[in-house]
C-alpha cells in the first residue's frame, strides 16, 4: 500500500513511522481542513506530494499545486475568510514570495481556521538562504506555533486550528528541515468531517483593507494579540520540565537536543519548552527568569527568544544571566545538534564535554583530502545537453543568469553556466538588468515550473522594455527538484485530474515575444548548438528578447517509466578499439554514468547508472561511443 | 547519546538507496515496538551527490542527529563516502564498507585523486578497528539486481548483531514496502548480506 493510502486510513490509534511532512498531511484530515494550496519547496515538499494522491479519495476536500506561494496564500486565505479551514504550505523563501498577502491576512483575519506551514532550512540543505521565518510572526503579528518532532507536528496542528478560530487569525506553523525530514512514530487520531460548500457572507469593511478599514483593523489585530498572549500563558503548548539551578529556554527541534545533552552530561536543569512562540508567554518567561540565576537560550538561527527574554527581564527588572548568542555561547548560522548544546553547557558549567570532540576533530583533519562529490545533473538529464550546447555556442563567454531548480547545478564544472541568481524567476529579470549595462551576450535559463511560478512578469518586462536577452526555457514536464510535482504546463492538477496544459511557447508568443522556437535537446546536439547561436544573433540584431524552449522529460521520470514497462532501449558503450583516451566526454559532459578506467585510461559507461540519453555520442570526436544494435 | 540508544549512520551516493534503507530499518524497529528516529536530507543531496542519513533506535533517541564520535554503526555504500563519515564512529563502533567504487566526476576529469583502498582502510582505522569490507554491488548483482545494493547492506546490518532488529522484522518491512515484482531478489539480498557479515565475523 502506498504511503498516501495509508495516511487515509480511518484507524484511530494506529502507529506509523512518518516524516513530519507526512504527519502534517495526515493532520489535514484529522483537522477537517477543507482546502490546501501550496507551491512545492524542499523541505516542505512531502506535504503536497502526499496530499495530491490523498485528495481524490477525501470527500469535500480541495487541494492544489498553486502557481506560486503568493497565489497559494491568497487561494487558501480566501477559503478561510469564507469560513472553512484551510492551509497554505511553503518553504522559508516561499514565505518571502507570499509576504504581501501574509500581512494583509493578519489585518483582515479569517472566519475559518487557517494555518500557514513554513519550512525553514537551517544549514541550507536545499535553499538559497536560511532566513528565520519567526520574524515574520513578529513583524506581521501573526500567532506562531512551533512543533519539535513529527508527533507534535500533528497534535499541535490540531491545536493551531482551534487557536486560529478562537482568535480569527491565521497561525504561522513554523517547522525546520530536521523536523520535516525526521521520521518517527506517529499515532493516528479520528478524522473530522468537512463542509460541502458554504455561503460567502459579505463583510467588505472588514475584508477590503482600504486605508479607512486598515486603520480600524490594525488596533483590532493588536487587541487579538493580547488575547493570544492569554492563550500563550495558559496553553499546554508552553510547559516546563525538569528542575535544577540552571534554566533553559528552547523551542522547536532544539528541545530534543537539550534533552539529549542533559542526559549525556547527567545534569539537572529546568527547561521551558515553548510551542507557542508568538506571542511568547511573558508572565511565564518572567517567572522562569526570576527562578534562575543563569538561563541558557537554545534556538537555531536568530536570537528570537533571546531578545524576548532580555526585553522581558528589562521590563520586569529581573537580574539574571541570559546566556545565548549575544555572548557567543551559540552560533547564529547552521543547524544545531546535541554536541552544540553539550559544548555550551560544558562552557557555562565549566566541565568537560561527554565526548572528546577536539580529539575527533583533530583526527578527522588528518585524513587526506577526499575527492568532492557534489550533487550533479543526473545521468540522462536533458539539461546537460542544453547547457553543453549553450556553453559550446557561446564558448563560455556569455553571461548566464540562472534560476531555482535542478538546473542551478550547472554552476559546477565543466558546464559552468550559472553566473547570477537571486530567487525564483530572477534569471529573466537579472538578464534584463545586465543587458542594459553590458555589451556581453546574455543567455538566461529557467525551468518550466519556475517559468510559470515567477517568470511571466519578467517576460512581459523584457518584451515591453525591449531587453536584448536570450532565454532558454528548460521544459522537462515537471517540478523535478522538489520531487516531481505537476505545474500548469503538465496537464495534471493537484486533484490528479487531467486538464489542458498551458503551452510555454504559446504563452511567450502571447506575451509578445517575437522570436520563439522549440527544440528537442536529444534530437541533435549540433542542431541545438546552432539554435542557441541563431537566437543570440537575433537578439543582438533586434535588441529584443528571444526564447528557445528545450523540451524533453526529466530523466528520473523516464527511468521510472522504463522500470514500470520493462522496455529498455539497447545500452550505450565505449568502443575500446576507437577510444583514444582524449577524455573529451568526461571533461565536457560530467555525466555521472561515465568514468575513467584507471588502467586503460579510457572512458567507460556504467550501464547501471546510464539513463540512455545518448548525448555523449555526439561529444566524442572519434565516434567511439555507440549504442548496441539488437 | 544514552547507552540504550543505537545510532547508525548510512552514507553513500544519491540514487544508491540510502534513504530507502533507513526507512526500512526504522519500520522494522518500530514493528518490534522500539522507539526510532530517522534523519534524512532530501532535494539537492539526491542528485548524485554524497548522501548521509541517520537511524537511531532506543528510548534515548529524541532528535535525528548523530554527532561525531557517537555512531555505533557506520554503513558505507561506497569507499570514499564511508571514509567521509568515519569521524561519526564512536570508540569500539563498527564499519560496514562496500568496496565497489563509484568514481566522483572530479576524479574522472583528473581534478582529484581517488584514495587507494589501503589509504581508506588506514584512515578509517584511526577511528575504529572494526571494519567489515565486502563488495555489496557484486553481491546485489548476484542476487538479481544492482538496485538491491541497499538490501545487501540491510542484511549486513542485521548480521552485525549490533541492532535489536531481527531478520524476520526486516523482511516483513521489505515485503510491506516494495512491489511483489522484486520481492524474491530483495529477500535473497538481505539473507546474502547477513550471511556475509556473519562469515566475516567468524
Amino acid at each position: 500500500m502506498t504511503k498516501s493510502k495509508q495516511l487515509l486510513e480511518d484507524n484511530v490509534g494506529k502507529k506509523m513511522l512518518l516524516l513530519a511532512n507526512e504527519s502534517i498531511a495526515r493532520g489535514v484530515l484529522e483537522a477537517g481542513v477543507r482546502l490546501v494550496a501550496l507551491y512545492p519547496g524542499t523541505p516542505s515538499s512531502e506535504i503536497g506530494n502526499n496530499l495530491t494522491f490523498m485528495a481524490p479519495h477525501i470527500s469535500n476536500f480541495y487541494f492544489e499545486f498553486s502557481t506560486n506561494e503568493k497565489v497559494a496564500m491568497e487561494v487558501a486565505g480566501a477559503a478561510a475568510v469564507a469560513g472553512v479551514r484551510s492551509m497554505m504550505v511553503c518553504k522559508g523563501p516561499g514565505l518571502n514570495v507570499a509576504a504581501d498577502p501574509f500581512f494583509s491576512l493578519a489585518y483582515v483575519g479569517v472566519r475559518g481556521g487557517m494555518v500557514i506551514v513554513v519550512a525553514d532550512d537551517p544549514s541550507m540543505w536545499s535553499s538559497q538562504n536560511e532566513n528565520d521565518s519567526r520574524y515574520y510572526a513578529l513583524m506581521g503579528n501573526m500567532p506562531m506555533i512551533e512543533p519539535s518532532d513529527p508527533s507534535e507536528a500533528k497534535s499541535m496542528l490540531l491545536q493551531a486550528y482551534e487557536i486560529s478560530e478562537k482568535l480569527e487569525l491565521p497561525i504561522l506553523f513554523r517547522t525546520t528541515t530536521r523536523i520535516n525530514h525526521t521520521r518517527s512514530p506517529v499515532t493516528f487520531g479520528s478524522i473530522r468531517d468537512r463542509p460541502k460548500k458554504i455561503e460567502f457572507v459579505k463583510e467588505p469593511f472588514r475584508f477590503v483593507p482600504i486605508p479607512s478599514v486598515a486603520r480600524i483593523r490594525h488596533p483590532w489585530l493588536l487587541k487579538q494579540i493580547e488575547f493570544a498572549m492569554e492563550i500563550s500563558e495558559s496553553t499546554e503548548l508552553n510547559f516546563t520540565t525538569g528542575s535544577g539551578n540552571l534554566g533553559i529556554i528552547t523551542s522547536g527541534v532544539s528541545y530534543n537536543y537539550v534533552i539529549e545533552a542533559l542526559s549525556a552530561l547527567d545534569i539537572n536543569a529546568e527547561t521551558l519548552k515553548l510551542g507557542m512562540t508568538h506571542p511568547v508567554p511573558e508572565k511565564m518567561i518572567s517567572e522562569f527568569l526570576k527562578r534562575h540565576k543563569q538561563v541558557m537560550m537554545v534556538e537555531e538561527l536568530g536570537p528570537f527568544l533571546e531578545t524576548h527574554a532580555r526585553r522581558i527581564a528589562q521590563l520586569n527588572r529581573i537580574k539574571t544571566d541570559i546566556l545565548g548568542k549575544e555572548q557567543g555561547f551559540f552560533p547564529r548560522t547552521l543547524e544545531y545538534s546535541p554536541r552544540i548544546v553539550i559544548e555550551a553547557l560544558s562552557k557555562i558549567l565549566n566541565r568537560n564535554t561527554s565526548i572528546n570532540w577536539k580529539a575527533i576533530d583533530r583526527k578527522a583533519a588528518e585524513i587526506s583530502e577526499l575527492p568532492p562529490r557534489p550533487p550533479l545533473l543526473c545521468a540522462g538529464c536533458p539539461h546537460r545537453a542544453t547547457y553543453y550546447a549553450i556553453r559550446t555556442a557561446t564558448r563560455g563567454k556569455a553571461i548566464y543568469p540562472s534560476d531555482i531548480g535542478c538546473y542551478t547545478l550547472s554552476i559546477a564544472p565543466p558546464l559552468e553556466t550559472a553566473d547570477i541568481l537571486f530567487d525564483m524567476g530572477s534569471s529573466i529579470t537579472t538578464a534584463c538588468g545586465l543587458a542594459e549595462v553590458t555589451d556581453q551576450d546574455i543567455v538566461a535559463t529557467i525551468g518550466d515550473s519556475t517559468f510559470f511560478a515567477a517568470g511571466l512578469p519578467g517576460i512581459a518586462n523584457a518584451v515591453y522594455n525591449q531587453h536584448r536577452i536570450s532565454l532558454v526555457i528548460l521544459d522537462n514536464h515537471t517540478t523535478a527538484m522538489t520531487g516531481h510535482q505537476p505545474h500548469p504546463g503538465t496537464g495534471v492538477t493537484g486533484m490528479q485530474r487531467n486538464v489542458p496544459p498551458l503551452n510555454i511557447a504559446r504563452v511567450c508568443k502571447g506575451l509578445g515575444v517575437e522570436y520563439v522556437k522549440t527544440i528537442d535537446p536529444f534530437a541533435s546536439l549540433a542542431a541545438l548548438v546552432a539554435a542557441v547561436r541563431e537566437m543570440i544573433t537575433w537578439t543582438r540584431e533586434n535588441h529584443k528578447p528571444a526564447v528557445l524552449v528545450s523540451i524533453a522529460p526529466c530523466a528520473l521520470l523516464e527511468a521510472a517509466k522504463r522500470r514500470r514497462t520493462g522496455e529498455f532501449p539497447p545500452p550505450y558503450y565505449v568502443d575500446s578499439e576507437l577510444c583514444n583516451s582524449c577524455k573529451r566526454c568526461l571533461n565536457r559532459l560530467s555525466c555521472p554514468a561515465m568514468y575513467l578506467d584507471v588502467e586503460t585510461g579510457q572512458a567507460v559507461i556504467d550501464q547501471t547508472m546510464c539513463n540512455l540519453c545518448g548525448t555523449c555520442i555526439a561529444v566524442c570526436p572519434q565516434g567511439a561511443i555507440k549504442q548496441e544494435v539488437v | 547519546m544514552k547507552s540504550n540508544t543505537i545510532s547508525i549512520v548510512i552514507s553513500g551516493v544519491g540514487g544508491q538507496g540510502v534513504l530507502t534503507l533507513a526507512e526500512i530499518l526504522a519500520k522494522a524497529a518500530l514493528s518490534d515496538s522500539h522507539n526510532v528516529r530517522v534523519g534524512e536530507i532530501h532535494g539537492m543531496a539526491q542528485r548524485g551527490g554524497h548522501v548521509a542519513c541517520t537511524v537511531r533506535i532506543g528510548a534515548g533517541a529524541r532528535g535525528p542527529i548523530v554527532d561525531p564520535g557517537t555512531a555505533n554503526l557506520l554503513v558505507g555504500f561506497e569507499p570514499v563516502e564511508t571514509l567521509r563519515e568515519a569521524h561519526m564512529i564512536r570508540e569500539g563502533g563498527c564499519v560496514l564498507l562496500s568496496s565497489h567504487i563509484q568514481y566522483p566526476i572530479a576524479v574522472s576529469m583528473g581534478k582529484a585523486a581517488y584514495p587507494t583502498n589501503k589509504e581508506i582502510i588506514g584512515d578509517i582505522r584511526k577511528f575504529t578497528d572494526c571494519i567489515l569490507e565486502f563488495d555489496a554491488m557484486a553481491m546485489a548483482k548476484e542476487a538479481g539486481s544492482s538496485r538491491a545494493l541497499n538490501m545487501i547492506m540491510l542484511g549486513a546490518i542485521i548480521g552485525t548483531g549490533l541492532t535489536p532488529i531481527t531478520e524476520e522484522a526486516a523482511i516483513d518491512a521489505v515485503r510491506n514496502t516494495f512491489s511483489k515484482k522484486f520481492e524474491s531478489i530483495n529477500i535473497k539480498a538481505v539473507k546474502m548480506g547477513r550471511e556475509k557479515v556473519e562469515e566475516l565475523n567468524r
